[in-house]
């Protein structure tokens, strides 16, 4: 079963009572939007992940994958947002396969909404999740302690009062696609710029009916940085060593047993299973 | 708010959710179908309500189709109390339930924060209600007609989003007859006016 | 008692280079200011051309290794991993080649799991956030094998000697397609 290990919980819990602060997660000071359109649903991120006021990752990705039209942004501790989805992506493909129909957005956020209510808000997920099933067109928040709403437009994370100003201003009820990219666009660049939690580059994905799901990995970067006139390259020899040990492959054969597979690039995917018949 | 009128029963809710001083939903659905011609209003937690709304709903479906015959207001009351007793130190939901049936006609119960239950003739709750005790007792009159009714549900709620800061946005209502559900929106544009009826 | 990040000390960073990556630790281990030991490498190998890197709680450091190293060894055995996120306070990263694309790749993990896939340089340790500055200063990208090891040696010694916690000595893995080199750096024992 997929799950928590709960064995380390009574000795931090003492470590807590005495005084240890609790350690430090990589949390997504985020912008996460999303905004429904005629024929589809768009939702975009920034991509700023941050430890205390320390940027840790200056290209993080936010948008996450649940099935091929259902897809979700994540805010609040990374690691919750990266294995909620995970678990949930994993419980929806069961579902539809032992169905044998398409997963439904509104039972992707049911499953969300129902595990993060279970756990009162201890698992720290701000999810946007979006997509088209045969229903339709589906949006929804879902907040850590299990509450969820349906909205034309949403945002969600600490960039999130920018961002709705940005949808407040500028949305319309007859958006097409290009127009909808464009204005979560701007609500995530609202983010970036207002919210000091926010950063980095804007990612979008486009989920439409009858057509493949498009995810637009840095879609904007409007924070490259500029090219550096000089370097900073140390002369070979600068940095004094006492004693140095070269492991060549012949070494590792000893230790390990190592095969040279061809530049073929479907063993680089991965070894081929076995399957039975 | 929940009201009893001559035909049946009309639920009132604004549509304001916040997270501290922050509106996350304006235009909140705060009224809730649990079964055909049982509906909920819910207040205190959302994530509290939602759950406890989902279970009670689940169980009334499961209700209907196992004894071929529509569940009474009151069993559905007492579904809602029985989860908001026995979980009362985790949860913060203060819920009013309406509902109509053919045996009992219109009902309204109340289940506010501890879990007990209240069969009155009209109900409010939530953060606005305390604005609006006075108002409610000064007009209430028992079997209204249907007008009558909604313009009282309109202009309590209208008292509430004007004095109270976490009360706002349109107000939604669901007039429960023999006839059904019948949804009705006031929009804050026209003063409240309209458009009405919107199923 | 401080955060149990803080008792041992430490300090590690992977960087990128051409057809090559580097990951280097410092060799301290103490007791809050009391120095224990200056041997003490957090740097562990699984496979040809992997290393991981562990800083935080040094009995921790041992249990995640000793731990890994029994997961390796098992999912040569049957191909089925079991995922549990376990907040240990170590805030690991890896460094490697893919052996069949002979790719570089790095990545760092925060301590409950959450996975940062970097195409420049993870750090981690009580000496992260003069990492984080060092690296962003002196790294830049497609540098060769030993032009890497001058850029992640002089990042590190200059990061653990503002660090009080990090320093006594370096070691520096430079690691090929085909081969490893392993460097121990002189640095300052105070």
């Amino acid at each position: 079963m997929p799950g928590f290990d709960f064995s380390n919980y009574n000795r931090n819990a003492a470590l807590h009572a005495r005084g240890v602060p609790l350690p430090k997660a990589t949390s997504t000071g985020t912008t996460i939007v999303g905004c429904i359109y005629d024929n589809g649903v768009v939702i975009a991120a920034d991509t700023r992940a941050t430890s205390g006021p320390i940027v840790a990752d200056k290209n993080c990705e936010k948008l996450h994958y649940i099935a091929p039209k259902i897809w979700c942004a994540g805010a609040g501790t990374a690691a919750d947002t990266e294995f909620t989805t995970a678990l949930i992506s994993s419980n929806v493909e069961l579902h539809s396969l032992s169905t044998g129909r398409d997963p439904r957005v509104i039972t992707c956020m049911t499953m969300l909404k129902q595990h993060l209510f279970r756990y009162q808000g201890h698992i720290g997920a701000y999810l946007v999740v979006a997509g088209v099933d045969p229903t339709g067109v589906g949006l929804y928040t879902v907040h850590a302690h299990g509450s969820t709403d349906k909205l034309p437009y949403v945002t969600m994370g600490s960039g999130s009062l920018a961002a709705m100003s940005v949808f407040e201003s500028m949305w319309q009820p007859d958006l097409n696609k290009e127009g909808a990219i464009a204005l979560c666009s701007e609500a995530i660049k609202a983010g970036i710029f207002n919210d000091l939690g926010s950063g980095s580059n804007v990612d979008v994905c486009v989920i439409e009916k009858d057509k493949p799901t498009q995810l637009l990995r840095n879609y904007e970067k409007p924070n490259e940085r500029g090219e550096k006139e000089r370097n900073y390259r140390f002369p070979r020899g600068t940095t004094a060593w006492l004693n140095q040990k070269v492991i060549s492959k012949e070494d590792m054969k000893k230790y390990v047993t190592i095969e040279t597979l061809s530049g073929d690039d479907n063993l680089a995917a991965g070894e081929k299973m076995e399957v039975d018949v | 708010m929940a009201i009893n009128f001559k035909d049946g029963v009309i639920l009132g809710a604004d549509s304001r959710t916040t997270t501290g001083a922050y509106i996350a939903n304006r235009v909140t659905d705060k009224l809730t179908q649990v079964h055909d011609t049982i509906w909920c209003c819910r207040s205190g937690s959302a994530a509290d309500t939602q759950a406890v709304a989902d279970i009670v709903s689940y169980h009334l479906n499961m209700y209907g189709v196992v004894n071929n015959e529509a569940p009474s207001t009151q069993v559905a009351a007492s579904l809602f109390q029985e989860l908001c007793y026995e979980n009362k130190d985790a949860l913060s939901a203060g819920i009013i339930i309406a509902g109509y049936d053919p045996r009992h006609g219109g009902q309204v119960y109340s289940i506010p924060l501890g879990g007990s239950l209240h069969k009155q003739s009209f109900a409010i709750g939530g953060s606005g209600s305390t604005y609006i005790y006075g108002y409610t007792d000064a007009h209430w009159k028992e079997n209204m007609t249907e007008e009558e009714g909604i313009n009282f549900v309109r202009s309590s709620l209208q008292e509430a989003i004007k004095w109270d800061g976490s009360s706002g946005g349109v107000i939604r209502m669901v007039v429960l007859t023999k006839k059904g559900a019948v949804r009705h929106l006031y929009l804050p544009d026209t003063n409240y006016t309209g458009p009405g009826v919107t199923n | 008692m401080g955060s149990p990040f803080d008792i041992n000390g430490g300090a590690c960073v992977a960087m990128v280079g051409k057809d090559c990556v580097a990951i280097a630790c410092d060799l301290r281990l103490g007791m809050q200011a009391l120095t224990i030991s200056n041997n003490f490498p957090k740097i562990f190998n699984y496979a040809p051309s992997t290393y991981l890197g562990l800083t935080g709680l040094a009995t921790d450091v041992n249990t995640v290794s000793d731990l890994f190293r029994y997961k390796v060894n098992m999912y040569r055995l049957r191909e089925e991993r079991h995922i549990s996120p376990r907040p240990w306070p170590t805030c690991p990263v890896l460094a490697g080649i893919n052996q069949t694309t002979g790719k570089p790749f790095i990545c760092g993990f925060d301590s409950i799991g959450c996975i940062d896939f970097a195409k420049d340089f993870i750090v981690s340790g009580t000496a992260s956030d003069q990492l984080f500055g060092t690296c962003e200063g002196l790294w830049e990208p497609d540098l060769g094998p030993e032009d890497l090891f001058e850029t992640i040696s002089q990042a590190l010694l200059s990061a653990v000697d503002r660090d009080a916690l990090s320093g006594w000595g370096a070691q520096v893995y430079i690691i090929e397609k085909d081969k490893v080199t392993q460097r121990l750096l002189k640095g300052r024992q105070d």
